[in-house]
């Protein structure tokens, strides 16, 4: 069993019920080839530093998970066939000094996810703007507004 | 040796941090070696040592790959999104 990391960016023209499926899709693959799941990281919306597919957005997901290492393959297939994602990337954490910065990350990858678990659902009606307590939650917002800012004027 | 002077003392920003490993997903780490281009500095430059600028490489590089940092920054792009890219 190793340590593995995967990004993967969702296509935004789909609904949010959509990308949701997706990532559950992604974590069920991880559950039937025999991975065990740690953490999962919700990077939300973003706007991408360049066209992908035409897209200047994408929906940005990390799952951390220690897995037997046939199953990045079958999981990089699986994320390859699929229209839907844009992107990911698999990184691998083997030697000592990583794997504790794993560790880290899953913890940090947890805390933000039992923390602010209201509040990206009170995001999504986009009408009621908190006041965005956290420094991240602000940085997710600022592209989605940016964004909105130019296809109006578009 | 007298021109050698008039440049400051460089160091690993890196080291003095205690970094052991460079998250790709970490901008604000990897923002420090990248020029106003999203060019990755040269160590000569930056001060890095060389474990650190490898890391930072791969970092970088990786980074670039899902589209958290453009590869380039031509005239065009310039002008569309000057430095909000990087949060």
């Amino acid at each position: 069993m190793n340590c593995y990391e995967t990004l993967f960016v969702v296509k935004p023209t789909l609904t949010g019920e959509e990308i949701e499926a997706q990532i559950a899709r992604v974590k069920e693959i991880i559950a039937e080839e025999g991975g065990d799941l740690k953490a999962t990281d919700d990077m939300g919306m973003r706007r991408l530093a360049y066209p992908i597919e035409k897209q200047e957005r994408g929906y940005y997901t990390v799952v951390y998970y220690t897995a037997p290492s046939e199953l990045v393959g079958e999981l990089e297939r699986q994320l390859r066939y699929n229209e839907e994602i844009l992107r990911f990337m698999t990184v691998k954490y083997t030697n000592k000094k990583e794997l504790s910065v794993f560790e880290k990350m899953v913890e940090a990858a947890n805390k933000k996810a039992s923390a602010p678990k209201e509040e990206p659902k009170a995001e999504e009606p986009k009408a009621e703007e908190t006041s965005a307590p956290e420094a991240s939650e602000a940085q997710s917002e600022a592209p989605a507004a940016e964004a909105a800012a130019e296809s109006t004027e578009a | 040796m007298a021109e050698r002077r008039r440049f400051k003392k460089r160091y690993c920003r890196y080291c003095e941090q205690k970094v052991d490993f460079i998250d790709y997903k970490d901008l604000q780490m990897l923002k420090f070696s990248l020029s106003e281009r999203y060019k990755i500095m040269p160590r000569r430059l930056t001060g890095n040592c060389k474990k650190h600028q490898e890391m930072v490489t791969a970092a970088i590089k990786r980074a670039r790959q899902t589209a958290l940092i453009p590869y380039i920054v031509d005239r065009k792009r310039v002008v569309e999104n000057p430095f909000e890219l990087i949060k």
